[in-house]
């Protein structure tokens, strides 16, 4: 049996007829910029967060980038952050002039709040967790810290959208929050899209000018913005695809609890904590046998992924950064496996995949 | 409509209620079967970013202006972006353009960390060749020439100036797909040309897109990088980059208009052409220099009119949708206050935002709307 890492078309068998509709709906309209299903959708999405305000940009490393523009970071500023990251998290930071200053990740695989004091200089500004695999870092203790200091909290919940800490969404703990709906995120849309939370109405007003130009009407402009706008056909698909995340998310987590209750005494499975509900944007195992096992289901046709080999601060890219030792996350960059999780997996390949796994560690 | 702040919902729905527009795109969407075939498909194969239909596009692009490489991004401000950045320009540096453009043009400059610097329009309202000399510094990396309303601007000159410098070109040619100079396309001339894909432009998509040409590897290799993180393969990033491309999606909208572009152009030159032949006689009315050699493709058609407000405020309340592009020049923006310009320092910008407005010329617009338009126009002189 062949199971892929994705299958993006499964989905969208389902929604077809809904989302040729939308498209041509909204072809028909005339209007593709900055119109009526992305301010429906920002309304939405704010709702479902749970925050007062949402944004729809261009994708999620614009998000972040108008985030922490927006909140005056520049050059001379640090930026503490986690360096198992996707690359566009460092670049956000990198983008703004500001420096990026790593901090170590914990068994969640997140920052680790007891390594912030370590990471912090009388030039940080702001803490920026990033959710991984739609997991939501430690926010109760990692606030405490920047509250103490007098900073301010970013998340970077790309990865992380419907999750859940203490009853509170992802998105909705810091400033602002930004997300990606990149085709392989949990909610994504036909192209790059993006958006970002706030509760901050004077935040939200300055980033919906910065990503339109700066223009405060059509003949002013009131600071020099940039272009990233989430299209009006995106908007339409992502309302019609955020009705069904919360049933998708759930479906990720039955799978997720099937992968770690038969694979638990064979490699280390993602253990959630009491109040937190993960989406699994991503599954990830930890086994010293990384890549015989991948090889080995591979050999079964089970695709599998490293996200990400490389930690960010080994990256030819951060030859600038400072060069530090994070023994937790490179610990990690040579363990972890990412096994296929997406809602519309059947049973039947969820369980291919768990005896492959085992069919490894036993044979 | 596309340049709401927010949503401007009340312009929209006036826009609807207008007989002639400046809007084209329910039109456009006339033939949509083919294209709704084609996104079908798209959306079965999953191929969302930097899919097929990109390269494509790219590939047409080339064989269109004859250039060795084209890249897809999110959006022609975007093009500009990543033209600096890959040209190196960076905090201290200086780039020479017009304060009479769009504000995506400034927005890229500032937001690649370097100052714009301003010179004066000429008759044809683009940048002036003879100014820019004078504003020459040893921080002066780029100049960055903006064919205004699809008119190229005097590149032969620019060139040479940046050659005696040792300046990087790179062109704005947001409004100038297809047109010409002396037999070379506008984006030809310079390091890198900048193109928009933006609803109301010659060459549209359906959303944000853009797109730039070079013949130079290295920066179209450094383009590949910076457009999609910096990323060498999946897993390494040679430098912290952006992420900004054309999505598939809108490269098959743009490679279904690519068929008609000739035509589209040929039309808006026609019109333009008309209206220039039924206005020249008013006195009210200055049409701008029409240099010789030139293909102008009209993205705008741009005149001088007296009371210019009031011009604009009758025509609409006939149904036609003059506009005025732009009414404030980039040098006196609040956004510019940084830059110590004053009002007085761009007499000819300043003198041009005051007066000019644009009448739509889009491919759709028959002669009977152009006719109506023009006797609308006389009959406000007349009155």
């Amino acid at each position: 049996m062949q199971v892929k890492f994705v299958d993006l078309g499964r989905q969208y068998q389902d929604l077809r007829s809904e989302i040729l509709d939308t498209v041509d709906k909204v072809f028909n309209s005339g209007w593709y910029v900055l119109g009526p299903n992305l301010e429906k959708f920002e309304e939405k999405f704010a709702e479902y967060c749970g925050v007062k305000h949402a944004i729809g940009v261009g994708n999620g490393s614009d998000a972040l980038y108008l985030i922490l523009a927006s909140l005056g970071i520049g050059p001379g500023d640090e930026v503490i952050t986690a360096p198992n990251s996707f690359v566009a998290s460092a670049a956000a930071v990198d983008r703004t002039g500001a420096t990026t200053v790593f901090c170590d990740v914990g068994e969640d695989m997140n920052l680790d709040p007891s390594k912030l004091e370590e990471a912090l200089t009388e030039r940080t500004k702001v803490v920026m967790p990033v959710h991984l695999t739609g997991r939501i870092a430690k926010m109760e203790q990692i606030s405490q810290f920047v509250k103490r200091h007098g900073l301010l909290l970013v998340e970077d919940a790309a990865q992380a959208v419907g999750a859940k800490q203490n009853e509170k969404r992802a998105g909705s703990f810091g400033v602002a929050a930004g997300f990606s709906l990149h085709p392989l995120k949990n909610l994504f849309v036909h192209g790059d899209g993006g958006m970002i939370t706030t509760n901050s109405s004077d935040l939200a007003s300055h980033i919906r000018e910065f990503r339109n130009h700066g223009l405060r009407n059509r003949d002013e402009a009131g600071f020099w913005g940039i272009n990233s706008r989430l299209d009006e056909v995106q908007a339409a698909v992502a309302l019609i695809k955020l009705k069904h995340l919360d049933h998708w998310n759930a479906r990720n987590r039955e799978i997720a609890k099937a992968y770690s209750k038969a694979l638990k005494d064979f490699v280390r499975v993602p253990e959630e904590e009491a109040g937190e509900i993960g989406v699994y944007h991503r599954y990830m195992i930890r086994t010293n046998q990384r890549e015989e096992l991948a090889e080995f289901l591979l050999s079964h046709e089970v695709e599998t992924k490293v996200n990400y080999p490389i930690p960010l601060h080994l990256m030819p890219a951060s030859n600038k950064l400072e060069t530090c030792s994070y023994p937790m996350c490179e610990q990690l960059s040579k363990t972890i496996l990412s096994l296929p999780i997406y809602p519309t997996m059947t049973d039947q390949e969820v369980h291919w995949v768990i005896s492959k796994v085992k069919q490894f560690f036993c044979k | 409509m596309a340049v709401a702040h927010n949503f401007l919902p009340d312009q929209y729905d006036r826009d609807l209620d207008l007989k002639i527009n400046h809007n084209y795109l329910l039109e456009q969407f006339s033939d949509k079967e083919e294209v709704l075939a084609k996104i079908s498909d798209l959306v079965s194969r999953c191929d969302f970013t930097l899919g097929r239909e990109v390269d494509d596009f790219e590939e047409n692009i080339c064989s269109l202006l004859g250039a060795k490489y084209a890249v897809g991004v999110g959006s022609g401000t975007d093009a500009l972006f990543l033209s600096l950045k890959a040209l190196g320009v960076g905090n201290g540096d200086e780039v020479i353009t017009t304060p009479y453009t769009f504000y995506a043009t400034i927005g890229a400059i500032v937001t690649a960390g370097a100052r714009p610097v301003f010179v004066d329009i000429g008759e044809d309202y683009n940048m002036d060749p003879e100014r820019i000399e004078d504003v020459v510094t040893e921080r002066t990396k780029v100049i960055l020439p903006v064919h205004w309303a699809g008119l190229p601007c005097d590149m032969q000159r620019i060139r040479t100036i940046a050659k005696k410098h040792n300046l990087n070109i790179v062109e704005d040619a947001c409004h100038a797909i297809l047109a010409r100079r002396h037999g070379t396309y506008a984006g030809r001339f310079g390091d890198t040309g900048c193109f928009s894909l933006h609803p109301l432009k010659n060459l549209n998509v359906w959303g944000d897109g853009g797109y730039l040409v070079t013949d130079s590897e290295d920066i179209y290799q450094r383009m590949l990088l910076l457009r999609n993180h910096g990323l060498v393969g999946r897993d390494e990033c040679a430098e912290f980059a952006y992420n900004s491309r054309l999505d598939t999606l809108q490269a098959i909208v743009a490679n279904h208009l690519l068929n008609k572009l000739e035509d589209i152009t040929e039309s808006r030159i026609a019109n333009s052409h008309y209206f220039d032949n039924q206005l020249a006689g008013l006195d009210e009315i200055t049409l701008p220099s029409r240099p010789k050699n030139v293909q102008q493709v009209y993205h705008l058609y741009v005149v001088q009119a007296q009371r210019r407000n009031e011009l604009k405020n009758y025509l609409q309340s006939f149904g036609i949708d003059a506009k005025i592009h732009y009414p404030v020049p980039m040098h006196l923006q609040p956004a510019a206050r940084k830059f110590n310009y004053s009002r007085g320092d761009f007499p000819m910008a300043e003198r041009i935002c005051q007066t000019v407005i644009s009448l739509p010329v889009h491919e759709f617009i028959t002669r009977e709307q152009q006719d109506y338009t023009v006797t609308k126009i006389k009959d406000f002189y007349a009155g």
